[in-house]
């Protein structure tokens, strides 16, 4: 099997790099980060300098994420014999255990890391993905919830609540997180839409509004955003579609569906691709006609010709 | 209740989508190209979402979108799939019930199919499958021996030279095509591959 840098023609440089931007922006490419840090690993650790050290903790986390013991393994063992007495390289052995679904030992030793040093965040958050990976949901929400209290900027942890409260349906309390989530990252353009889909999905009159306002926002934010896009064409449509509102109020929608409908066309056919999967589906969407709608349709007209089969 | 033929197109489809997203949970819809009555045959499956499964807007939007396209390619949805994120729990999540129930009503021998993720392993002799239909108003496990999987062996090698070429990275499922629409969630390319290792002494799978 040849190596990474036959196959892609790459210095041990470039390979170098590759790994610092994977690990500076959080990538979880595991597959790529083990082919590509055992190499270096393995070929040219004594170019690496100290860089060798965050390599072996980035590819020991890569390689627990590919069921590659033999290599997180040793791994952690250098990290041992170098930093003999680290908590962060205890915590490393803790995932360890988790991996092997050894829970009970590394519960044991982040609690270990706490004693010594009870404002540990990592070895708090550990705890945690324990409980989410046994599948103990709501033990879960209640240790991130009290974490929060404590840590109440940790973006991460927000984003984590966030998704196990969907995932429990509890849509107004991931509301809430994603709001903290918003004031904090006002930038973000996938707060806004993650938050507008909450909304929609609680449903009532006035989420589907805030659904829209925020759909739009992250159109704002990044006009690019496809899932905005079509969040926003179908919160105004529902709106529009609805008999509680006023006449004004529906011409409005009814004008923003419009709006969407005519960049999702023009986002299609930019890329030559054919639309009229897409278009005729959005019109039916919020029709009765189909099965898989949930408002009632009451003379919105969104009429799209169709313009052809989807091809590759 | 009636029999259920899964083919190999579409279990591979649902098990590379299920590789692809090992730390999400997946799902899609079942397909049928064959006519309603009898037994139910999936012919194809369309790999939906690995983000969000139970968040309304995009979801919605898949399953009409779907529902357009197989009216214009004479296909019927007949089923759904999901595979959790938690590969030891495959138990059919509310979101599961609920998509599996709107399915029902347009559908009424739809399956509901559980992709249990402790069985997906190589050299497992097993499906890694659990199948419910609709009884008494519930969805319930159906008899193992009503479902029929044509040429096990055969799928599963399949299966394996997808993964040895490197092909399993074709799958596109619709989260993906939002991300970047010039991605095609039929996945004409990858079924074009399937379809040529599928042996042609099969006929129909």
């Amino acid at each position: 099997m040849s190596s990474i840098s036959e196959l892609y023609d790459v210095s041990w440089e470039e390979m170098r790099d590759k790994l610092r931007k994977w690990r500076e922006e959080n990538f979880r490419n595991s597959e790529q980060i083990v082919d590509v840090g055992e190499e270096l690993i393995n070929e040219h650790a004594s170019k690496l300098g100290d860089d060798i050290w965050i390599i072996y903790e980035q590819v020991m986390i890569a390689a627990l994420d590919c069921s590659r013991d033999d290599l997180a393994w040793s791994c952690l063992q250098e990290l041992k014999r170098q930093f003999p007495d680290s908590h962060r390289v205890k915590r490393l052995a803790g995932m360890r255990l988790e991996a092997l679904e050894r829970y009970e030992d590394a519960n044991k030793l982040y609690d270990s890391i706490l004693q010594d040093d009870p404002t540990n965040t990592a070895a708090r958050k550990r705890k945690i993905s324990i409980l989410r990976a046994q599948g103990k949901s709501s033990e879960a929400i209640r240790e991130l919830n009290e974490y929060l209290e404590q840590f109440v900027g940790d973006q991460e942890a927000w984003h984590e609540l966030s998704e196990l409260y969907i995932n429990e349906h509890d849509y107004a309390k991931a509301a809430f997180c994603l709001e903290e989530l918003m004031m904090t990252n006002p930038h973000n353009h996938l707060y806004c839409e993650q938050y507008a889909e909450v909304k929609y999905t609680q449903g009532g009159l006035e989420n589907l509004e805030l659904a829209r306002k925020y759909f739009a926002q992250a159109l704002k934010l990044n006009n690019r955003n496809m899932r905005a896009l079509f969040g926003l064409y179908m919160s105004a449509s529902h709106i529009a579609a609805s008999p509680k509102v006023s006449a004004k109020v529906k011409k409005d929608n009814v004008k923003y569906a419009a709006w969407a409908t005519s960049q999702i066309s023009r986002a299609y056919q930019l890329q030559h691709l054919p639309a009229g999967v897409m278009l005729t589906s959005l019109a039916l969407s919020i029709s009765t006609k189909t099965p898989y709608t949930t408002a009632a349709s009451a003379g919105v007209a969104v009429v799209i010709e169709i313009h052809g089969r989807r091809q590759t | 209740m009636g029999e259920v033929e899964l083919s190999c197109l579409a279990y591979a489809k649902m098990y590379l989508h299920a590789s692809q997203f090992p730390r999400c949970s997946v799902n899609g819809l079942l397909l049928s190209s064959s006519a309603a009555g009898g037994a139910v045959c999936i012919t194809d499956c369309v790999p939906l979402l690995h983000t969000h499964l139970s968040l309304a807007p995009i979801t919605q939007l898949a399953l009409t979108q779907v529902d357009v396209w197989c009216s214009q390619t004479q296909q019927r949805i007949v089923g759904y799939y999901q595979a959790n994120a938690c590969a030891s729990d495959s138990s059919p999540t509310p979101c599961a019930l609920k998509i599996a129930e709107k399915i029902f009503e347009q559908c009424n021998n739809a399956v509901l199919l559980m992709i249990d993720g402790e069985k997906m392993f190589p050299g497992c002799r097993v499906p890694p499958i659990v199948m419910y239909e609709r009884k008494d108003a519930r969805w319930a496990l159906k008899d193992k021996h009503t479902i029929m999987l044509r040429q096990w062996e055969e799928t599963c090698s399949i299966v394996n030279q997808l993964f040895s070429s490197g092909d399993q990275a074709l799958l596109v499922d619709f989260d993906s095509h939002l991300d970047d629409i010039t991605k095609d969630w039929t996945n004409q390319k990858l079924n074009a591959k399937i379809m040529e290792l599928v042996s042609p002494a099969n006929g129909n799978v």
